[in-house]
């Protein structure tokens, strides 16, 4: 049986395990009501200022699927190899004739099923709602968003399980994962905010900013395929400027990419050298 | 696969040691397991036994050596074929039912079949979450994975947990059946009496090491510091 075969075919067993247990339904369950929210007050808003199409609908779905989604994903990512290594099954998993690096794959590629599931689920619905009112152009717009934050989630889910390879307990790393979401997400735009100014970073500066954040990376993505390089502002014509629309995109999606690949190396390397 | 009376053993440990921390666990374990032979493990709470096994099984990283029929054994799926191992705690996941899991790890191991026919009744219903099984239960279930696949080698840390009369006398006859097909057996427990008859031997760690047989209830005189008796004379003693 080959590496890949193995990894299918402990991916699908862990898929299995995640979708009998309730979390990742919550987790969709969640999402999708966000999603609905964001959608249904976002077509409200844009009626009542008199106004066609799903402009600020979108918006208010492109918020919500670049927070929770990765959220879900870290969690998920951070969950399966630390608990297995809590409860023992991970001894009988990497005592078996494969090579340890199927471990961590296995996860990534379960937990990457399920989070796309949960994307899937809550774009779904609230794509349903926006394609009442929507232009063709709006429906290609919300189909760049769904690619960008099922990248997203793949990048989230990959920090996951690095942090669960390198993490010791089970709740060590969802704290760990929960508290990387919280620092991604929020606190390194907070922090941005208060120091750009101080430190004149300038937009080189952000766009290093950018780049070492998977999650404003995706932000930065959706806006450049959404709306263009003009809703961001100096920093988008900087980035034009530098390397054209087409490299920008590159230089965000090769982040995203960097941003999953990265992690499950860290966490192959850590699974192969540390005991379990 | 060697014979019974192979002068290699089946499994050669030499100078094992590991550390946790500053705290030495293992510090200089010998050991030999000729093919088709058991050994119990014996040793007090915290001896190192568990962490002996993990070693072998290349699970936790040790200095020292370990060769399995003459081969250097490594965390390289080849090595990994040749051994099964039964954790302490298997940790089965609830929400898996005993024929999801023994599909997986079966296919893991490259091969459905077990080594040895299980005795009738030995495994509970597999269409059941493991969630509602007892414990016993689901240790019969994580043996009946450990036995999956043909490995030449069987390191069961605490085998016996939680099962009942049955369960005991079904194990020791799995396990001997076992060891007349030639493969060998190592078992950590606190209780080797639990075990009856079932090992060939006992090799008691303390202080980190394989100590001589305190008595003959504890295992045979003749495998001082956990070597066997070489050649084809080598009687399979019973313990307890």
């Amino acid at each position: 049986m080959s590496a890949i075969q193995q990894t299918l075919g402990l991916a699908a067993f862990e898929l299995r395990g995640a979708a009998r247990t309730r979390w990742v339904m919550i987790g969709a369950g969640i999402f999708a009501a966000a999603a609905l929210g964001a959608t249904f007050s976002g077509l409200r808003s844009f009626a009542s200022l008199g106004l066609a199409g799903a402009g600020a609908a979108t918006d208010g779905l492109v918020q919500v699927t670049l927070l929770l989604p990765p959220l879900i994903g870290m969690l998920l990512g951070a969950g399966s190899l630390a608990r297995d290594r809590e409860r023992g099954l991970l001894a009988m998993f990497a005592s078996q004739p494969i090579s340890r690096t199927v471990l961590p794959m296995g996860s990534f590629l379960a937990g990457l099923l399920a989070v796309w599931a949960v994307v899937a689920f809550g774009l779904g619905v609230g794509g349903l709602l926006i394609s009442t009112v929507a232009t063709l152009a709006e429906v290609a717009t919300l189909a760049k968003v769904v690619v960008v934050a099922l990248a997203a989630a793949a990048a989230s889910v990959a920090i996951g399980v690095a942090i669960a390879a390198l993490a010791a307990t089970h709740q060590q790393a969802t704290t760990a994962a929960a508290a990387m979401w919280l620092l991604l997400a929020l606190g390194l735009d907070l922090l941005l905010a208060g120091v750009a100014p101080g430190l004149r970073l300038g937009p080189s500066g952000l766009l290093a900013a950018v780049l070492v954040n998977p999650i404003e990376a995706a932000r930065v993505l959706v806006l450049l395929l959404v709306e263009g390089p003009g809703a961001l502002g100096p920093f988008g014509a900087y980035l034009i400027d530098r390397v054209g629309r087409a490299g920008a995109v590159g230089v965000l999606v090769g982040s995203l990419v960097a941003w999953t690949l990265g992690p499950l190396a860290l966490a192959a390397i850590a699974i192969r050298r540390r005991d379990i | 696969m060697p014979s019974l009376h192979d002068a290699t053993p089946r499994l050669r440990v030499r100078g094992l040691k590991k550390a946790f921390g500053g705290h030495k666990v293992l510090d200089g374990i010998d050991l030999d397991v000729a093919a088709g032979s058991s050994v119990v493990l014996a040793g007090d709470n915290g001896s190192g036994k568990t962490t002996l096994l993990r070693c072998i099984a290349g699970l936790v990283a040790a200095s020292g050596e370990c060769w399995i029929d003459g081969r250097p054994l490594d965390r390289r799926p080849s090595s990994r074929r040749a051994l099964s191992y039964l954790p302490q705690t298997p940790g089965l996941p609830g929400w898996a039912t005993g024929s999801e899991l023994l599909e997986l790890f079966g296919r893991l191991r490259g091969r459905r079949q077990p080594l040895v026919e299980l005795p009738e009744g030995f495994l509970p219903r597999l269409d059941q979450p493991v969630a509602e099984l007892s414990g016993g239960q689901r240790q019969r279930i994580a043996i009946a994975i450990a036995l999956l696949g043909e490995p030449r080698l069987l390191l069961l840390d605490e085998p016996t947990a939680n099962l009942d009369a049955s369960g005991f006398d079904a194990l020791g006859g799995v396990l001997r059946r076992a060891t007349d097909r030639g493969v060998s057996v190592v078992i950590a427990t606190p209780s080797p009496v639990e075990l009856g008859g079932t090992a060939d031997r006992t090799a008691r760690i303390s202080g980190g090491r394989i100590v001589p047989p305190i008595g003959p209830a504890e295992g045979s005189a003749d495998c001082e510091h956990g070597h066997e008796p070489e050649g084809p004379s080598s009687p399979r003693q019973a313990t307890g």
